[in-house]
C-alpha cells in the first residue's frame, strides 16, 4: 500500500509530507515547487508505509510536464490511497480535482489545509457535512504548525473508495 | 449586458454566461464555471493577462481565454 499526496499547486503538499515523514522537503511560498516527485515513509499501525508527494495539479487531464507526472504517479499506483490536500480558502476548485480523484474509484482522505488562513478570511466550512455528502474523512489541518495531523494519520485507514451517484444524491438533497 | 470577460471594466461585476466548449473542462479545475460571481481585479497592458476575483481568491487569466468567456455584467 502506499499513499498519495494530491492537490493543487500551492496548497502546503509538501508541508504535509513533511510533518508525515519528518523529512526535508523543500516548501516555499510560490505555486508549482514540487515538479518531481518525492518519495518517503510513515509509520502506520507499526508498519512503514511509502508515501509518496506529488506535484501540484488542477485537474487529471494533464496540461504541463508537472501535471502529467502527477497523472502518471496516479494512474501508476492502482492500489494507494489518496489525502487530497485543499487549499481551505480555495475549496470549491480543490473539490473539484478531489470528486476526479474519487470518481476513479481511489480511497481518498480529503485534508482541509491553510484552516487557519481560512478562519482569518472568515470562511466557514461545516466539516461534519462536507464529510457526510463526500462519504469519505474530512480533516481540518494547518500543516505549517502540525495542527489536524494526527487526526490525518488516524482517519487514513478509514479511507475507501465512493461511489460518486452517492455523492451526487446527497449534494442534491443539501441544495 | 453580456459582454466578454477580455472587455471587462476595472472593478466590474458580473456572473459567467457561458464557456466555450473545449475550454469548460479546463477552467472548471480552477473554479471557473458557469453561473460563478467574478469581479474585474486588473487588466495588464499590451494584451496581458487579466486578473479576476472569484469567492476568496483572484486568478489569472491569459487574453485568449478571457476573449471566451462571455459574462453578464451587473447594471
Amino acid at each position: 500500500m502506499k499513499i498519495l499526496l494530491m492537490g493543487h499547486p500551492n496548497v502546503g503538499k509538501s508541508a504535509v509530507f513533511n510533518r508525515l515523514t519528518g523529512a526535508k522537503v523543500t516548501e516555499s511560498n510560490y505555486p508549482g515547487t514540487t515538479v518531481d516527485y518525492t518519495k518517503g515513509y510513515m509509520r502506520l499501525d507499526g508498519k512503514d508505509v511509502e508515501i509518496i508527494d506529488v506535484p501540484g495539479t488542477f485537474s487529471l487531464e494533464p496540461k504541463d510536464k508537472a501535471e502529467e507526472v502527477a497523472v502518471k504517479m496516479l494512474k501508476e499506483n492502482r492500489d494507494s490511497i489518496i489525502i487530497c490536500v485543499i487549499d481551505s480558502t480555495k475549496l470549491e476548485r480543490g473539490l473539484y480535482l478531489a470528486l476526479e480523484i474519487i470518481e476513479e474509484g481511489y480511497p481518498c482522505v480529503v485534508a482541509l489545509n491553510m484552516w487557519d488562513v481560512a478562519e482569518d478570511k472568515s470562511i466557514e466550512i461545516d466539516v461534519e457535512k462536507l464529510e457526510d455528502i463526500l462519504g469519505v474523512p474530512v480533516v481540518p489541518t494547518i500543516a505549517v504548525s502540525g495542527k489536524g495531523m494526527k487526526e490525518l494519520v488516524s482517519r487514513i485507514k478509514e479511507a475507501s473508495p465512493v461511489d460518486t451517484k452517492k455523492i451526487v444524491e446527497k449534494a442534491r438533497g443539501v441544495a | 449586458m453580456r459582454k466578454k470577460l477580455s472587455e471587462m471594466d476595472y472593478g466590474e461585476e458580473g456572473v459567467i454566461k457561458s464557456i466555450e466548449g473545449k475550454l469548460r473542462d479546463k477552467l472548471a479545475g480552477m473554479g471557473i464555471r458557469v453561473g460563478k460571481k467574478l469581479r474585474m481585479a486588473t487588466k495588464q497592458p499590451i494584451k496581458g493577462p487579466v486578473v479576476v476575483a472569484i469567492d476568496q481568491y483572484s486568478i489569472s487569466l491569459g487574453l485568449g481565454i478571457a476573449d471566451k468567456i462571455i459574462v453578464e455584467v451587473e447594471k
